[in-house]
């Protein structure tokens, strides 16, 4: 095994490369180069040159992505041609990999910003578990993949959507209202690819099988979903749906006095083995967030602000989440005044950190209640035109990310190591990623 | 308006389509189809990988994924067909060697057409859902070859035909084997066991049916625990050559139950080489392999442990029920802690040092020690033997090691009480006789004791050992203070607690006038030095050294008891002395004054005064004089008192009676005890929780209990119930 044997000779398209096989194999077995040396392929003699009929300038960035691990495209490359030659030779999970780094929400760059067709108003974004997004308009799902291409939407015939959730990179689920007099609504499974209706997911009562308006969303590790659900009669109150066989499997029913079915955030707490419900103003006119433990269907723990002194309006719980490592529920009200309910606590009160009373002065024309969402250890939370960055345990903020083009963000999302923000003024979202780490 | 708008959309979007070649698809597969057939014969060397992948890449950017994929499969199929039937044609043992051939070329194939078709397999299949390439090409073969009906059952046939060659002993091309077997796991679990493992775990279950019915008509136990055994091994083998992991529990417990299950009861009773056969005979190699085997199978070493714990409680039944055998405490004894030291090496050896076993060996014990009631007094002998004289010359170790055994039988006694009481004996005799031979045994012994039945067990032996110090002590004091004493007789006192020790009526004496200066100057010394004490003689249990002399000036000293001592003493002022005057003077009760004359007169080479007439029984008309022609190679005599070592019958009566009566406030205790944090209880409850109480102890008789409770009512301690006549009732 010579050196010179390990030397390759490429023309591509009528330009010529020389590698190594020690580089092409960083693109693994299962990829162009990988089946092209096997030895089930009687390769020419050493010196001759292989032939490739693709485009050389991509060539030579996807060589460089192999020999450094680096993506390096010129500008005159658009992206889509690039993601095309990638996925001939196999290499696109690499273009993937090059492209961004592991998140953190301290490090990131606004890397694009997209612009869909609908108006603005966006019900919610989610960010796909491999770093595409879906939006939701209305009765309209739009769903782009990593490489921001959008796909075929989901239209779901005049119904309102209300809540998105992808199951894994192929599949979302949906939920719905309800439209009087057609007994459809509720939840469904769909294609991410192709937008295809794959399963609808039923809620029984008394074997029977109801119509039912479906909110908020959650899954479990366990292949659990978890929704809110609003029928015509008793069906008030968390369905538990299972993912595999997608038969109803549980139903927490909401007792007199509470909310449940109408919750505007569901949150599955893998440590606990809870589930919060959060429902919230001004959806109701008071906010009811508890804590349920299926396994013995038991209300562990609750809070309201039912008959809390309410002399100003300021103290309004508008988003709430659970951190599982602090034990508390950290809530937001519509100044990104952020507070803190301690969970050990049965009837705790919120700890307020006065933060930023300035915010009150220049309130937009359009505000947007602020959303919070955590990822690991990170605290962020949105507000008007920015996010926040807050680092725990105290949760100081350490960085804010700011664009001020599409108006105020209505929602935003973090996952696949990307984190998606919606404007509500314009249909516009941006992509904020952590780019790849240094050189050196 | 917008209808309109629409349907002109429409033909716009038609009219933009690009047109491809019309027969372009076509062409394309035709030389995908090409390169696939020549891969099949072998004859890829001049194909061209990079043309290939872009061909089918082309088809599927164009849409033609589904013409793709279908022509795959048609284009695979046929060959697969092709090849099922020249497998098909081969003969005999060809046959497998071309089924392997075949499939290593269909996977070699159906990876380079994967390679080809890799950009399908990545997007269209993962679209469309649909059976990626290599899955696909595994189900192709599975069903156009292996299920083929010319190959499929032809295949299992050949395989298990070779399966059995290599048991009845043939070289097999276990390589071949291995491939073979390898396809059917490369093809999917289910596709293994259904079509290979299944059908030969059936075979291997009839296989070792027959086998095993032969075998036992014909073998031994053992011969057939070694055929058994290499059965095992040679199947866990065959796993490892060339079957799947997982089988290995499956074919092992086929030849489990075929071999050992369903003949276990006939294995273990064999008569002349079953399990009692290995015991008599310690095949500890056999037991061992038994245990390995029967351990694999339900009930296996339930069923030996069942067989062993019934010979063994047979063989000690006879060991402590027959007479002859326990006519020698000590040699009894030694028989148990034998049997034991025995079992306990085969449970080690051969039982894996299985607990359970260790636990049916104790139980057993403890079953047949308490057939005899002496096992307690035998024990206690057995360690007086070994602390008065067997552990001479033995190191400590080794005596911890006899002491561990004894206690290990004592753990079995269900009468520790009566133990004890023996104990107290043989300990006192010990102690006052200056026998023991080491004082660490003796306490080494107490604190095992201790350890195993608590401090109120030993407190009183413990009380025996103090007494001995306290005398010493007593003793320098004494002649410390009574310098004069240094010439004449040494009079040594041992002042023993009363109810520390065994009691025994003290039996007066008249001592000889030189001795009982010495006792009062003793006593006035003793309660001199501690007030409010009394003292009393125990004239029986003491020894006395004395010098003679004898007619011809040989001299001697002798070892005597005390009342000997009293006898021998009179003889210093009279050369003869009749039976009535002897007792006159000594005032020694008849029976002692007897037993002690005997050992006197009678004992061949120790008798040191004659007696007239000559007999081996002292009369009252007897008289005796001193034997001046007394001789004995030593300087020192011994002249022992004819006792049984062993109690007689009337001795053992009585300390029964005196175990009986120190039971008596015990289980009065325990009742009291029980009662008094129960309030109310029914007769039956009170039997047992007070039998579980003093188990430690002893086995309380339940009649004894219920005299006991009786005693308690009319004390009015308790009283029955007044409706319901089987309840008891707590009285304050």
């Amino acid at each position: 095994m010579g050196i010179s044997k390990d030397r390759i000779k490429f023309n591509v398209g009528g330009r010529l490369f020389e590698t190594t096989a020690t580089t092409l194999a960083n693109a693994g077995r299962d990829s162009f180069f990988g089946a092209l040396f096997d030895d089930g392929w009687n390769l020419s003699p050493q010196d001759s040159v292989i032939f490739v009929d693709r485009n050389s300038d991509c060539f030579a960035v996807l060589l460089d992505l192999l020999r450094t691990g680096d993506l390096n495209v010129p500008a005159n490359i658009p992206e889509r041609l690039l993601h095309r030659e990638a996925s001939f030779y196999g290499l696109l999970d690499h273009v993937r990999t090059a492209r961004w780094g592991p998140f953190d929400g301290n490090r990131l760059r606004l890397s694009d910003s997209v612009k869909g067709t609908s108006p603005g108003d966006g019900t919610a974004i989610r960010a796909g578990p491999d770093g595409g997004c879906c939006v939701a308009h209305g009765s309209v799902v739009h769903v782009y993949d990593w490489m921001l291409e959008e796909h075929s939407p989901i239209n779901l015939d005049y119904q309102r959507v209300n809540d998105v959730g992808w199951i894994d990179s192929d599949n979302i689920v949906l939920s719905a209202c309800e439209r009087l007099g057609r007994g459809d609504g509720g939840m469904g499974l769909f294609s991410s690819s192709s937008g295809d209706l794959r399963y609808k997911f039923q809620v029984s009562h008394d074997n029977q099988v109801k119509s039912y308006t479906a909110g908020a969303l959650s899954f479990s590790p366990d292949y659990e979903i978890f929704a809110s659900c609003k029928g015509r009669s008793n069906e008030y109150g968390i369905g538990v749906w299972d993912q595999i066989t997608g038969k109803q499997t549980d139903f927490f029913y909401e007792s007199p006095g509470w909310s449940l079915g109408d919750a505007d955030k569901l949150q599955w707490l893998n440590g606990k083995n809870c589930l919060l419900v959060a429902t919230l103003f001004p959806r109701k006119d008071n906010c009811y967030i508890s804590l349920l433990d299926f396994r013995d269907k038991n209300m562990v723990w609750s809070w309201s602000d039912i008959g809390s002194p309410m002399a100003i309006d300021e103290k309004r719980v508008r988003d709430a989440i659970a951190m599982e490592d602090s034990n508390s529920i950290c809530v937001v009200n519509e100044f990104e005044d952020l507070g803190f309910i301690d969970l050990r606590m049965y009837g705790g009160s919120v700890r307020w950190s006065s933060r930023s009373k300035l915010m009150k002065s220049k309130m937009p024309d359009e505000p947007c209640y602020p959303k919070l969402a955590l990822h690991e250890g990170q605290l962020f939370s949105s507000m008007n035109d920015s996010i926040s960055v807050f680092r725990g345990p105290d949760w100081v903020l350490t960085s804010r990310l700011r664009r001020s083009y599409g108006g105020s963000i209505c929602d935003f999302s973090i996952g696949g190591d990307r984190l998606f923000a919606l404007h509500s003024e314009e249909n516009v979202f941006d992509v904020w990623e952590t780019p790849p780490p240094p050189i050196i | 308006m917008s209808n309109q708008k629409k349907r002109n959309f429409q033909i716009e979007a038609f009219k933009h389509r690009v047109v491809v070649d019309p027969k372009y698809a076509d062409k394309t597969w035709q030389i995908l189809e090409r390169a696939i057939h020549q891969i099949y014969n072998q004859d890829a060397s001049g194909l061209s990988f990079e043309e290939l992948y872009r061909n089918a890449y082309n088809m599927v950017l164009h849409k033609f994924g589904e013409k793709l994929y279908t022509g795959f499969i048609v284009t695979m199929t046929a060959h697969l067909k092709e090849k099922s039937k020249l497998i098909e044609a081969a003969q005999g043992g060809s046959f497998l060697e071309e089924l392997n051939k075949k499939w290593n070329e269909h996977n070699k194939a159906l990876e380079m057409i994967r390679d080809i078709l890799m950009y399908m397999d990545r997007t269209y299949i993962e679209s469309t859902k649909k059976t990626h390439v290599h899955p696909m090409g595994l189900s192709l073969w599975r069903d156009n070859v292996v299920h083929f009906t010319k190959i499929h059952t032809r295949l299992l046939n050949t395989l298990l035909d070779l399966v059995q060659k290599e048991r009845t002993g043939e070289v097999i091309d276990r390589g071949l084997m291995r491939n073979v077997i390898k396809m059917f796991m490369d093809l999917g679990e289910s596709v293994y066991q259904e079509d290979f493992e299944k059908p030969f775990l059936d075979a291997s279950s009839e296989f070792y049916k027959v086998e095993s019915q032969e075998f036992i008509e014909s073998c031994d136990c053992g011969d057939y625990l070694k055929k058994a055994e290499k059965r095992l091994t040679e199947e866990i083998d065959r796993v490892g050559h060339y079957l799947d992991p997982k089988s290995e529990e499956k074919i092992t417990s086929v030849v489990e139950k075929e071999m050992i299950a369903n003949h276990m009861q006939r294995l273990v009773h064999m008569d002349n080489s079953g399990l009692v056969y290995m015991l008599l005979h310690d095949k500890y190699e056999d037991l061992g392999r038994m245990y390995n085997l029967f351990r694999r199978v339900t009930n296996g070493l339930l069923t030996v442990r069942d067989v062993m714990t019934s010979h063994l409680r047979e063989m000690g039944k006879q060991l402590v029920t027959d007479p002859e055998k326990s006519k020698d405490p000590v040699e009894f004894v030694q028989r148990l802690l034998d049997e034991r030291d025995k079992y306990d090496k085969v449970i080690s050896t051969a039982f894996g040092n299985d607990k359970t076993f260790q636990n049916a060996l104790n139980s057993s014990f403890e079953y047949f020690i308490n057939l005899n009631a002496r096992s307690p007094e035998f024990i206690s002998l057995f360690v007086d033997d070994k602390l008065r004289k067997g552990i001479k010359g033995i190191v400590d170790v080794d005596v911890e090691v006899i002491l561990d055994k004894v206690m290990m039988l004592f753990r079995y006694l269900q009468e520790k009480d009566v133990f004890e009481k023996y104990y107290k004996q043989h300990l006192a005799k010990r102690l006052l006789s200056g026998k023991t031979v080491s004082d660490d045994a003796e306490r080494s012994l107490i604190v095992k004791l201790k350890t195993e039945c608590g401090y109120q067990f030993t407190s009183k032996l413990e009380g025996m050992f103090t007494d001995m110090k306290t005398s010493e002590d007593t003793m320098r004091g004494f002649y410390g203070s009574h310098p004069e004493l240094s010439e004449g007789p040494t009079l040594i006192v041992q002042v023993l607690t009363t109810g520390s020790w065994p009691t025994q009526p003290a039996v007066p004496c008249n001592l000889p006038a030189e001795v009982s200066v010495l006792c009062e100057k003793f006593r006035s010394y003793y309660l001199g030095t501690h007030t409010g004490r009394r003292l009393t003689w125990q004239t029986n249990m003491g020894t006395a050294d004395i010098k003679a002399v004898f007619g011809k000036g040989q001299k001697h000293e002798l070892n005597v008891s005390t009342f000997q001592m009293c006898v021998l003493m009179l003889f210093n002022n009279a050369d003869r002395l009749s039976y009535k005057e002897i007792e006159q003077a000594t005032e020694i009760p008849a029976s002692d004054l007897k037993r002690c004359l005997q050992s006197l007169a009678c004992v061949k080479g120790k008798n040191v005064i004659k007696k007239e007439p000559m007999s081996k029984d002292i009369g009252e008309e007897d008289s005796f004089y001193v034997n001046e022609k007394f001789t004995s190679k030593f300087y020192k005599v011994k002249i022992g008192t004819v006792v049984a070592q062993k109690e007689t019958e009337p001795e053992k009566q009585e300390t029964r009676q005196r175990v009986e009566e120190d039971r008596k406030p015990q289980i009065e205790a325990a009742i009291v005890r029980i009662m008094k944090s129960r309030k109310i209880l029914d007769h039956n409850n009170i039997i047992a929780e007070v039998t579980k109480q003093l188990q430690p102890r002893f086995l309380a008789n339940p009649t004894e209990i219920k005299k006991r409770i009786e005693a308690l009512i009319e004390r009015d301690f308790l009283e029955r119930d007044s409706t319901d006549r089987k309840l008891y009732r707590y009285l304050a």
